[in-house]
């Protein structure tokens, strides 16, 4: 019963959205390094596929589908080289984006965080009675 | 990596920015330097930042190696100095103080920012902390 859709849901992209956060500081920590690609974090589409997969299906059976579809290999956040223009110095980190990106997946983050504390305070809520 | 891999990821951008920051200092410190032509001028140095684990992203950075300037550096005609030689000449390092400036701006920016990495890195730690707590 605690397994639901959106605890899996937020699960991974709370594992998604740490990536991003350490490839984000990885990037910046590689500001001024020569030949260095900034690394790009991918897992949204992957999620929203795996989550797509589920429906038709009601609760448990979702719930089972979708993390199924999660638990495969191709679902997993995945990293690649930016292609963007680089530097003199063979470097294309952009720390503008770096920063917007890090302030985004920093709250992103946060709110997750918040969503998986609201679960557990229903079942909290609902193991105490409400008391 | 430790258990706050951000920050500890950002951690090495500092310490790399820190030494970066050193050698400029060292650099501009010599700048003026005066040695007889018959022994080395005074080299500056150059950090060269590597990247740790470039493949999985999760690494971080650190000090590839410091590259020396030449030990040539330039001869100025000095008859007065106390080092001059026969033709007067004494030798100065081959530094350029805009050169220097500039690596001075960009040591310190790229320091700053790692530093602000860390600080939105550890509220994001600290809010995953009191999860549950609610």
């Amino acid at each position: 019963m605690f397994d639901t859709v959106t605890s899996t849901v937020v699960k991974t992209a709370l594992d998604g959205l740490a990536m991003r956060q350490r490839v984000t500081a990885d990037n910046v920590a590689n500001v001024n390094t020569p030949q260095f690609l900034a690394g790009r974090v991918q897992f949204e589409d992957a999620l929203r596929q795996a989550v797509e997969s589920g429906q038709g299906f009601d609760g448990e059976t979702r719930a089972q589908i979708s993390r199924v579809a999660l638990s495969d290999e191709a679902s997993q956040p995945s990293l690649s080289r930016s292609l963007e223009p680089t530097r003199t110095d063979g470097n294309n980190v952009n720390l503008d984006h770096e920063v917007i990106s890090n302030i985004d997946t920093q709250l992103r983050y946060q709110l997750m965080i918040r969503a998986m504390d609201d679960q557990y305070g229903g079942i909290r809520a609902v193991i105490s009675g409400g008391a | 990596m430790s258990i706050f891999p951000a920050i500890g990821i950002s951690g090495t951008g500092v310490t790399v920015h820190r030494k970066w920051l050193d050698a400029i200092s060292d650099n501009l410190a010599n700048i003026n330097d005066v040695r007889p032509t018959s022994g080395e001028a005074y080299r500056a140095k150059q950090v060269i930042a590597q990247a740790v684990d470039y493949g999985d992203g999760n690494g971080g950075v650190q000090v590839g190696g410091i590259v020396e300037g030449n030990a040539e550096g330039r001869l100025v005609y000095a008859p007065d100095n106390v080092m001059a030689d026969a033709e007067g000449y004494v030798r100065y390092p081959d530094i350029d103080l805009a050169d220097q400036m500039g690596q001075l701006l960009m040591a310190q920016r790229g320091y700053a920012s790692n530093l602000a990495v860390i600080d939105r890195a550890k509220d994001s730690y600290q809010q995953a902390i009191q999860l549950g707590k609610g």
